[in-house]
C-alpha cells in the first residue's frame, strides 16, 4: 500500500527548456496522482449518482431521440417524399448526415490505433471516450442509409444472402461497398473498444458493492485476474487490433468517397477524393472529440486527466488536418481550371459564386480560415477558444458535405433540369434527432463505464516506470 | 565514440571518389547520347532527375516532420538527412538541361501546337515557357532556403531553444513544401501530357518521394556501418522504425496510386483514361504490372516480418528493391508519352542515371565526410541512441 500511495517526484532535468517549448516535459497527468487516486477518481463517476447536469442533458438528449423515433416512424409510413428531395437532387440531408457521422467516428480510431502505433502516450487520457464516440457516431451514420432506402422491410437485400429470387446486390456499386466497409468498421471498433475495457471492467467488478454489479461486471470482464499471462496476451491482442484498425482509418472514408467519386458528376468525380475525405473525417472527428472532452472534463472535474496539454495537441491535429482539407479544396479548384473542361470549371465557379455560395463560404471560413487561429499557442491553450473553434469546425465539416452533395446535383449537365433543394421540417427533425441518439448513448456510456482508461493512464504515471525512485528506497515515505 | 573520429575514418574511404568518378563517366556518356539522339537523352535524363529530386525532397520532408513532431528516435539520423538535403541547390543546377530540353519534353511549349489546340490555348496562362521557368525558380528558392536554414540550425543545435527554432521553420516549411512540391510535379511530370489532369497527382508523387527518403537512409547507414561507423549509435531499434515507416509508406503509395487508377477506370471518361491506356499498350502492360508487384506486393509481404526490419542486410536488400521500383515508377510516368507502342530501355537510361546518381551521391558523401555524422551535442541524443521499440 505504501508503494501505491507514494507521490511521484517531479523531475527537474527540464530546467533548460523555456516555458512554452514543445520540448518542455509536462507531465501527462497532473495533480500528483497515484495508482489508487486514479482508480478512485474514475470509478467514482460510475459508482456514484451523476451530477444534476447529467440528468438535464440526458433529458434533452432523450427528447431529441424520441423526436427521431417519431420522425423515422412517419418517414417509414409515408416515404422519403416527406424530405425536400427533388429531381435532380436525389441525395439531400440524409446522405450529408451519413457522411458527417461516419467522418466523426474516424478520430476515435485514429487516436486509439494510429497514435498507439506512433507511441503517442498522451492518447491514454482520451482514447476510451473517443472510441465510444466512434461507435455511437457509426450507429448514427448507419441510420441514414437504412431509412433512405424507402422500403425498409426489404433491407436485407443489402446483404448477399442466397435466395429463391436469385437476386443479388450489385457488387459494382459503391453503395454496397459502403455496407461492407462501415459494418466491418463498426465491428472492429467495437472489438477494439471492448478489449481495451476488459481490465477496467475487472476493476469495477472488484469494487462492486452489490451482487448485481459484481455478476454483471464479472461476466463482462471475462475472468480477468490481471495475471502476468493475461497482460501478455492482452498487450499482444491490443497491438494486433491496433494494426488491423489502422488501415480502416483510411479505407472506410475512402469507400464513402467512392459513392461520389466513381460517378461522372463534375465536383464529385475527382481523383483526390479518397485521401481528401479521410483528412476531412479526421479533422471533423477531432473537433468532436475536443467538444466532448471539454464538456466532460468540466462536468466531472477531470482537469488532471485531460489537461490543457492534451487539448493543445488535439488543436494541432485539427490545424494540420484542416490545412490538408484546404489543400484539397485548392487542388480541386486549380485542376478544375487547369483541366480546361467547361463542366468542371462551371461547377467550381458555381460553388463559390452560384446558388449555394453561402454554403461554400461557410465551409471555407470554418474549415480553412478559422483553424488558422491555432498557429498561436495562446489560442491553443485557451479552453474557451478551443471550445468555440471546435464547434465551428463541426459546422464547417457538415457544410462541406452539403456543398459537395447538393451543389453538384442541383446544377447537373442539363440546365432544364436544374432545381434548388431546401430541407423540410422532417429533414431537420431527423438530423437533430440523430444528435439525440448520439448524446443519449454517450451520456449512458459515461454514466455506466469508465470514460478514461484507468489501466492505460496508470501506465503513463511516473510511478509506472520500473526505475522510479519509490522502488529503490521504498523504506522512506 | 566521438563523432569527429568517425568522419576522419570516413575520409580514408573511397566511396566519395568512386561516386564522382562514376558520375563523370556518366556525364561523358550523356554527351555522346545527347549528340546521337537528343530526344531520347532528355527523356532518360528527366527520369533519372525525377528519381533523385523526389528523394532529396523526401529527405527535406522527413526533416520537417522530424522537427514538427518533436521526434526523438530519428535524432541520430538527422545529420544523414542534412547531407541528403544539402544537394537540393545542386538539383537546381541539374535542372538546367531540362530547361534547355523543354521543347523536346513538353508539347505545350510549341507555339504551333498551341495554335491548333483549344485546350492548350485555355491552359496557356499557366503552361507557357516563361512562367514554367519562373515557377521552377520559385520552387528551388523555397526548397534551398528551407534546407540551408535547417541544415545550418541542425549542425549547431545544442539547446532546446535551437530545436524550437527548427520547429518553427518546419511549421511554415511544411505548408510551403506541400504547395511547391505538388505544383512542381504538375509542371515537370503531369504536363508531359498537357491534356491530362488528376487532382491527386502531387500526393501520388509525394508518396514515392517520402518512402524513398527512408530507403536512402537505410542504404547510407549500411555503407557507414560497413566501415564500423555509427556502431552502437544507430541500432536495430532504429532499423525497425525505418522499416515500419517504409512499410507504412509503401501502403500509402499504393493506396494513392490505386485511388487515382481506380477512380479513373471506374469513371471511364476518355480524356482521363487515355493516360492509363498509354501505359497498357504492348510491353507497357508488363511494366505496369511489374511496378505493382515490385513496388507494392513484394515489399509489402517481406516487410511485414519483424526480423527483416531488424536486420540491416535484409533491410538493405529490400531498400534496393524499392529503389528499383521508384526508378521504374518515374520511368513509367515519363516514357509512355514518347514510346507509344511499348516500353524500350535505352543505354541512355543507364548513362543518365549513372551521371546524376554519381554526382548527387558524391556530394551527399562529401557532406557526410566533412561534418559530424550524428548530432552528438543535441539535448536528446542520448535518448535517441537508447531508444527502444515496445
Amino acid at each position: 500500500m505504501n508503494i501505491l500511495n507514494k507521490k511521484p517526484i517531479r523531475s527537474s532535468d527540464t530546467a533548460s527548456v523555456s516555458p512554452g517549448s514543445m520540448y518542455e516535459e509536462v507531465p501527462l497527468i497532473t495533480g500528483n496522482q497515484t495508482f489508487s487516486s486514479v482508480t478512485e477518481k474514475i470509478c467514482s463517476i460510475v459508482e456514484n449518482d451523476p451530477p444534476k447536469m447529467w440528468y438535464v442533458l440526458f433529458g434533452i438528449s432523450l427528447s431529441l431521440l424520441l423526436m427521431l423515433v417519431g420522425s423515422v416512424g412517419y418517414l417509414i409510413w409515408e416515404g422519403t417524399g416527406i424530405w425536400g428531395l427533388n429531381n435532380p437532387v436525389g441525395w439531400g440531408w440524409a446522405i450529408v448526415n451519413f457522411v458527417f457521422w461516419v467522418g466523426i467516428g474516424h478520430a476515435g480510431t485514429l487516436i486509439s490505433a494510429v497514435l498507439y502505433l506512433f507511441r503517442q502516450k498522451w492518447r491514454t487520457s482520451i482514447n476510451r471516450f473517443a472510441e465510444a464516440m466512434t461507435i455511437f457516431a457509426v450507429i448514427c451514420a448507419l441510420l441514414f442509409p437504412t431509412i433512405h432506402v424507402g422500403r425498409i422491410w426489404v433491407l436485407y437485400w443489402f446483404f448477399p444472402i442466397p435466395n429463391q429470387m436469385e437476386m443479388w446486390p450489385n457488387f459494382r456499386s459503391p453503395l454496397l461497398w459502403d455496407v461492407f466497409a462501415v459494418s466491418i468498421y463498426f465491428t472492429v471498433s467495437l472489438l477494439f473498444w471492448y478489449v481495451g475495457l476488459v481490465p477496467d471492467l475487472a476493476t469495477l467488478r472488484d469494487r462492486a458493492k452489490t451482487k448485481a454489479r459484481r455478476v454483471l461486471f464479472g461476466i463482462l470482464s471475462l475472468g480477468w485476474r490481471g495475471g502476468n499471462r493475461h497482460w501478455r496476451h492482452y498487450e499482444l491482442g491490443y497491438l494486433i487490433l491496433a494494426g488491423l484498425s489502422t488501415p480502416l482509418v483510411l479505407s472506410v472514408h475512402s469507400v464513402v468517397s467512392t459513392d461520389f467519386a466513381t460517378s461522372i458528376i463534375p465536383g464529385w468525380h475527382t481523383t483526390i477524393f479518397p485521401p481528401y475525405f479521410v483528412a476531412g473525417a479526421i479533422f471533423s472527428g477531432f473537433a468532436m472529440v475536443m467538444t466532448l472532452a471539454i464538456i466532460a472534463r468540466k462536468a466531472f472535474g477531470m482537469e488532471d486527466f485531460i489537461t490543457i496539454g492534451h487539448l493543445e495537441k488535439m488543436a494541432k491535429i485539427i490545424m494540420v488536418t484542416g490545412l490538408m482539407v484546404g489543400y484539397a479544396y485548392s487542388m480541386e479548384f486549380f485542376i478544375a481550371w487547369y483541366s480546361g473542361n467547361e463542366y468542371e470549371k462551371f461547377t467550381f465557379i458555381n460553388r463559390a459564386f452560384g446558388n449555394y455560395a453561402w454554403g461554400y463560404w461557410i465551409m471555407v471560413s470554418c474549415n480553412v480560415l478559422i483553424p488558422q487561429f491555432f498557429w498561436s499557442r495562446k489560442m491553443r491553450t485557451n479552453v474557451t477558444v478551443l471550445f468555440i473553434l471546435s464547434i465551428f469546425v463541426n459546422i464547417g465539416m457538415w457544410f462541406e458535405r452539403f456543398v459537395i452533395i447538393v451543389s453538384s446535383l442541383s446544377r447537373d449537365y442539363i440546365p432544364s433540369s436544374w432545381d434548388y433543394y431546401s430541407p423540410t421540417i422532417w429533414d431537420i427533425s431527423v438530423f437533430l434527432g440523430s444528435f439525440g441518439l448520439f448524446f443519449t448513448l454517450f451520456l449512458l456510456f459515461i454514466r455506466f463505464l469508465p470514460m478514461i482508461s484507468m489501466t492505460e493512464v496508470k501506465g503513463v504515471l511516473p510511478q509506472a516506470d520500473p526505475h522510479h525512485d519509490m522502488y529503490h528506497n521504498s523504506g522512506d515515505k | 565514440m566521438n563523432s569527429n573520429e568517425n568522419t576522419n575514418q570516413l575520409a580514408n574511404e573511397n566511396t566519395g571518389k568512386i561516386s564522382f568518378a562514376v558520375g563523370i563517366a556518366g556525364i561523358l556518356l550523356c554527351v555522346v547520347g545527347y549528340l546521337k539522339d537528343p530526344e531520347q537523352f532528355i527523356h532518360s535524363y528527366l527520369v533519372a532527375y525525377m528519381f533523385w529530386v523526389t528523394i532529396c525532397l523526401g529527405a527535406l520532408f522527413f526533416t520537417l516532420m522530424h522537427h514538427l513532431t518533436g521526434a526523438v528516435w530519428s535524432t541520430v539520423l538527422r545529420h544523414i538527412l542534412d547531407a541528403i538535403m544539402s544537394t537540393i541547390p545542386l538539383m537546381a543546377i541539374l535542372w538546367i538541361p531540362i530547361g534547355f530540353g523543354i521543347h523536346d519534353l513538353y508539347h505545350w511549349s510549341h507555339a504551333s501546337a498551341v495554335a491548333h489546340d483549344a485546350l492548350l490555348q485555355a491552359k496557356a496562362p499557366y503552361l507557357n515557357t516563361t512562367f514554367f521557368v519562373v515557377r521552377t525558380l520559385i520552387y528551388f528558392i523555397i526548397w534551398s532556403f528551407l534546407s540551408i536554414k535547417l541544415i545550418k540550425l541542425s549542425r549547431s543545435a545544442v539547446t532546446h531553444a535551437d530545436l524550437d527554432r527548427m520547429r518553427k521553420v518546419s511549421a511554415i516549411g511544411t505548408v510551403l513544401f506541400a504547395l511547391t512540391f505538388s505544383f512542381a510535379m504538375f509542371d515537370w511530370l503531369m504536363s508531359l501530357d498537357p491534356h491530362w489532369y488528376s487532382t491527386i497527382y502531387g500526393v501520388y508523387l509525394f508518396g514515392g518521394a517520402y518512402l524513398n527518403a527512408f530507403v536512402i537512409i537505410v542504404l547510407i547507414v549500411f555503407l557507414l556501418k560497413k566501415s564500423n561507423i555509427l556502431d552502437g549509435i544507430v541500432t536495430e531499434e532504429h532499423y525497425q522504425d525505418l522499416g515500419k515507416f517504409m512499410f507504412g509508406f509503401i501502403v500509402f503509395w499504393a493506396y494513392i496510386s490505386a485511388s487515382q487508377y481506380f477512380l479513373i477506370w471506374y469513371g471511364n471518361i476518355p480524356e482521363e483514361t487515355i493516360w492509363y491506356k498509354h501505359r497498357w499498350v504492348g510491353s507497357w502492360k508488363t511494366v505496369s504490372l511489374t511496378l505493382v508487384f515490385v513496388g507494392f506486393v513484394l515489399p509489402f509481404i517481406i516487410l511485414m516480418f519483424r526480423s527483416v526490419k531488424r536486420n540491416l542486410t535484409f533491410l538493405t536488400a529490400i531498400s534496393l528493391l524499392i529503389f528499383a521500383a521508384h526508378y521504374l515508377d518515374m520511368f513509367w510516368n515519363v516514357m509512355p508519352g514518347v514510346q507509344h507502342h511499348g516500353a524500350h530501355f535505352s543505354w541512355m537510361d543507364i548513362s543518365t542515371f549513372l551521371a546524376i546518381s554519381g554526382i548527387v551521391f558524391g556530394f551527399i558523401w562529401r557532406s557526410l565526410v566533412n561534418h559530424p555524422i550524428y548530432p552528438s551535442k543535441d539535448p536528446f541524443i542520448q535518448k535517441s541512441i537508447a531508444f527502444k521499440n515496445f
